[in-house]
């Protein structure tokens, strides 16, 4: 809001504006809005920074680090520092849109010489948000899904393993065989969504090759919460967590492994700060990369195609792991990794995240296009036939972000997919 | 030969300091003091608290003063000055004026320590009317309000409710002359504003800057603490401009990093004004035949550049914030150096 703007006294002409998702700036469509800073809020910096967890959103010093790595300014005008100069300058977050734009991507906080940690400071803000009743429609709607149904996406709690029905391979439950050497805890995505399913499918192939001894809670499984608790509904989440600890405690088992990152971050690190719940989990990338000389010959099939990777947010920044899904994919014969400018730490969001996944048509009025399609346009400037993902969120929010932008030539897939069609030579379009 | 005696004028910190370590060394000491005591600035302008651990100033500066005056080889003249100097490294005669009259002191070696000034912001006009609103003070003026507990409005005497500090006045500043950084005056305001924070809780203080220059540990220990547990409001941007408004001053400025103009009002201003070379420096260097850099400190580096207590005349050395804007650590670490220069001297003097 600097360049190109006429002095008008007392209003600022705003040089950006998006209302509905279209970009209207321009002088023959102004949009207008207070120029003279009449005074300061800090009692609104204030608001949020005493709410706990929130402390640090009152320790910015505007070094402004944090904007150009935040992804939801790529395709707007947002990042951290801008909302703590909003708080001083009259807006109150927990009454405002801006509130719900961050995905916790946690690359922000990765920059951050001051350690301001949005991570912590939005599920805060929310929940406080959530509980004076400002919470927008969509994102309340998935919430009281995810409470009736124990998934946000409002299906039947029973039909949680219906899935299995369509495997050509076993997928034993727990409560048959009570003991198992792993747990897979499959998720909500991978369980319901027709393209989780796809995934959950390969998964089931890939672990009866590799003589996993696996199984699944089915029915008895509930959504993991996590990202309910960061888009504000602490309660739900907690609720949701006591459910599943007891459920993972009814049988015996020696490693989980999970579908999904969130589901990752919800059990080796929400679940065992808040709840003391302290057992070996593998996100499915590391366990499969830890069995890599006993799945390595069973890719048989070539892939001949550049294949890019996405890093899940809670997958890479949020716990580290890089290298485990570029080893499956790189062991894919004739598949040519291709890496794209946003990559590893410095990976772009896919908008799923913090409650994103529930928020698409509220968050599309603030910003020019979605995540996604920015990361679609960005794999495929680099080449990519295939774009490839190891998180559930991702696999319907890429394949509907390369329709929306005419890339339907990019295939999206997760790694379990890429795994299964090589190593039975199916599937594979091109 | 040397008689043995480091003469040092001017008895602040760096006076102070450096009485006591020549002292130390094995000299005798002479502390010429213009005024009626010891103390220097600290006292003079009644500071409040150091920013060393918010140490109490009289307190601190007090045990320097009596480290320093109770040493047996320290002699210390107050009420008097410098008058002249004659003779060379190893053999100075020093002439001193008293109230008594005046006398000459035989001196190895001399170590000047005549300080600062704080920057008048009444010397150009256009300093935000400070000789005009009585509501509009320096950070000199809140050191003493700060110390009696009383910060109030001088115009009306009541606590004020909105405090904003305004950074730089009087450094960096082409127009004036004084290009330096005067170094100090980011941490001091800082310092001010969580004193303030703590004597007023329900105020609201601001801090409009350039660029916040908090070198060194006074990251920590001063802007970090004054913004995270003291909710002191950091706004970039400087002030232009105060006018009067009702009963209270309106500030204009830009809000850089929102790119848009300022205007708010405030109870109290507090201009964060910078260090000059003192009355005192000038004059004594004159006296003494030192060269002065163009803002009229005393100029330090001997020839290499690199030695901040040599000045253009071997055996006069110079510490403090006569030679530069200086905090109390480069004060003292300038005073020992000078000191320990001083005392080498007499034992081995430098023919220059």
């Amino acid at each position: 809001m600097d360049a190109g703007l006429d002095k008008v006294e007392g209003i600022l002409e705003k040089e950006v504006a998006i209302v509905d998702g279209i970009d209207i700036s321009g002088p023959w469509n102004r949009m207008f809005e207070q120029r003279v800073i009449w005074d300061y809020t800090p009692e609104l910096i204030e608001k949020v920074a005493s709410l706990p967890g929130a402390e640090s959103f009152a320790w910015c010093y505007q070094c402004a680090k944090c904007v150009p790595v935040c992804p939801v300014d790529q395709v707007g005008d947002y990042g951290p520092r801008k909302l703590y100069r909003m708080a001083q300058t009259g807006v109150d977050l927990l009454n405002h849109d801006a509130l719900w734009l961050c995905t916790t991507c946690r690359n922000c906080v990765r920059v951050c010489k001051k350690v301001v940690d949005m991570v912590k400071i939005m599920p805060a803000a929310r929940e406080q948000a959530v509980l004076n009743g400002f919470v927008p429609e969509e994102l309340q709607t998935a919430f009281e899904n995810t409470a009736k149904y124990g998934n946000p996406l409002g299906q039947s709690q029973r039909k949680r393993a219906a899935w299995t029905k369509k495997s050509d391979v076993p997928v034993p439950i727990m409560k048959d065989v009570k003991r198992a050497e792993v747990l897979w805890y499959v998720g909500s995505y991978p369980s319901y969504h027709p393209r989780g399913i796809d995934a959950s499918l390969a998964a089931a192939r890939i672990f009866n090759a590799l003589n996993v001894d696996f199984a699944i809670l089915g029915r008895e499984e509930k959504d993991d919460g996590d990202s309910q608790r960061l888009a504000g509904e602490l309660g739900l989440f907690e609720m949701l967590a006591e459910h599943n600890i007891k459920v993972f405690e009814k049988y015996d088992w020696d490693l989980m492994v999970v579908t999904g990152p969130h589901e990752y971050n919800a059990f080796k690190k929400e679940y065992k700060e808040r709840f003391g719940f302290d057992r070996p989990i593998q996100h499915y990338t590391q366990f499969l990369a830890d069995r890599l000389d006993q799945l390595k010959p069973m890719l048989k099939h070539e892939i001949p195609l550049k294949v890019t990777f996405h890093d899940p947010c809670y997958l890479g920044r949020h716990h580290g792991e890089y290298d485990a899904p570029r080893a499956l994919l790189q062991a894919i014969p004739g598949l040519e990794l291709v890496e794209m400018g946003r990559c590893r730490e410095n990976g772009y969001c896919c908008g799923g995240g913090g409650g994103g996944m529930w928020l698409d048509s509220f968050t599309i009025n603030h910003t020019t296009m979605r995540l996604s399609e920015r990361r679609v346009l960005e794999a495929v400037a680099y080449g990519a036939d295939v774009l490839a993902v190891s998180c559930p969120f991702e696999v319907s929010r890429f394949e509907d972000a390369a329709k929306s932008t005419g890339n339907d030539q990019l295939k999206v897939l997760d790694i379990l997919e890429l795994l299964d069609m090589s190593m039975r030579g199916v599937g594979l379009a091109a | 030969m040397s008689e043995g005696t480091v003469l040092i004028i001017g008895a602040g910190p760096a006076g102070l300091e450096a009485a006591r370590t020549a002292a130390q060394l094995g000299a005798n000491v002479v502390l010429v003091e213009k005024r009626d005591r010891v103390g220097g600035t600290p006292d003079e302008s009644n500071y409040a608290k150091l920013t060393h651990h918010f140490r109490d100033a009289d307190e601190a500066i007090g045990e320097l003063a009596e480290a320093a005056t109770s040493h047996p080889h320290v002699q210390v003249l107050t009420n008097s000055q410098v008058v002249s100097v004659a003779g060379e490294a190893g053999d100075f005669r020093v002439g001193i004026q008293n109230g008594a009259g005046a006398k000459t002191v035989h001196a190895g070696a001399i170590i000047v320590a005549t300080g600062f000034q704080h920057f008048d912001p009444g010397r150009e006009t256009q300093y935000y009317n400070y000789y005009s609103f009585s509501d509009v003070i320096t950070i000199a003026d809140m050191e003493g309000m700060l110390k009696a507990h009383q910060v109030v409005r001088p115009s009306n005497g009541q606590p004020p409710e909105r405090v904003a500090f305004i950074q730089c006045v009087g450094s960096r500043d082409r127009q004036i002359g004084n290009e330096y950084c005067s170094k100090v005056c980011c941490g001091i305001a800082s310092k001010q504003a969580i004193e303030v924070k703590q004597q007023l809780p329900n105020s609201r203080v601001f801090i409009f800057y350039i660029d916040m220059r908090m070198y060194g540990y006074w990251e920590n220990e001063l802007y970090w603490p004054a913004q995270e547990q003291h909710h002191v409001n950091y706004v970039k941007g400087l002030v232009s401009e105060i006018l009067a408004k009702d009963d209270r001053l309106l500030i204009r400025g830009e809000d850089t990093t929102m790119g848009r103009p300022m205007e708010v009002v405030m109870d109290l201003v507090v201009l964060s004004v910078g260090m000059e070379p003192s009355q005192g420096t000038r004059q004594v260097a004159e006296i003494l035949g030192l060269e002065q850099n163009k803002y009229g400190y005393i100029q330090a580096g001997g020839p290499t550049h690199i030695d901040p207590v040599a000045t253009s005349r071997p055996g006069i050395f110079v510490a403090g914030a006569a030679a530069r804007p200086s905090d109390l650590d480069d004060t003292f670490a300038t005073a020992g150096l000078a000191a320990a220069r001083a005392v080498a001297t007499l034992r081995q003097p430098v023919m220059a």
